[in-house]
């Protein structure tokens, strides 16, 4: 939880897991992360719901799109 | 003088293939990286797995990757003959940074 110092009053509320955690990026190989990210039916989350800054957004976007696109995960539909 | 770029390509290999056919499959892929003056760093077996769509009727696929570097102008040559390779379902290459020893990622806390 953020602070309640006058600096951090503006970033209340969610924040970055990825900044949080100190990463670099986002790699299109690390499934069980990207999971996290889409709905049950594969969409891709909007940020707003999980608090992710534009940049991993960004990142996360490209990770997603490559592993869909090489049959990690599904464009659409649920996994059996 | 053309300059060498590291890569990483994804392959995904027909699972039909009997054991020494993907071999050879396998062989033929990075018999193609050197002959385009290239080099072959590593190899991840990553296995069979089951596909999240199917793709050309496959609905799984044994998955390798690669680390290599070739030529920059030689991609556009291994493309043509990946497309003409029957036996690999889907290939993906990406620029990459450092040949990776392990595919391993850290945990995203909750």
């Amino acid at each position: 939880m953020a602070s309640d110092s006058p600096e951090f009053r503006k970033k209340r509320g969610k924040s970055c897991p990825f900044t949080a955690a100190g990463w670099k990026g986002v790699d299109y190989k690390d499934i069980e992360t990207l999971k996290r990210f889409i709905t049950e039916q594969g969409k891709i989350l909007p940020r707003r719901v999980t608090g992710v800054s534009a940049k991993f957004q960004r990142y996360l976007n490209n990770a997603i799109k490559r592993a869909r696109f090489i049959g990690l995960l599904p464009f659409v539909g649920e996994e059996q | 003088m053309t300059r060498k770029q590291l890569y990483e390509g994804m392959y995904i290999l027909r699972s039909t293939l009997s054991e020494g056919a993907r071999a050879k499959a396998l062989e033929r892929i990075e018999e193609g990286i050197k002959e385009s003056g290239g080099e072959v760093h590593k190899v991840h077996d990553q296995g069979r797995k089951k596909l999240a769509y199917q793709m050309d009727g496959a609905k799984e696929g044994h998955y390798y990757l690669l680390f290599f570097s070739v030529p920059t102008s030689a991609l556009d040559e291994l493309w043509r003959d990946y497309h003409l390779n029957e036996d690999l379902i889907r290939f993906m290459t990406l620029r990459a940074d450092e040949v990776k020893e392990e595919i391993k990622f850290h945990e995203l806390p909750q």
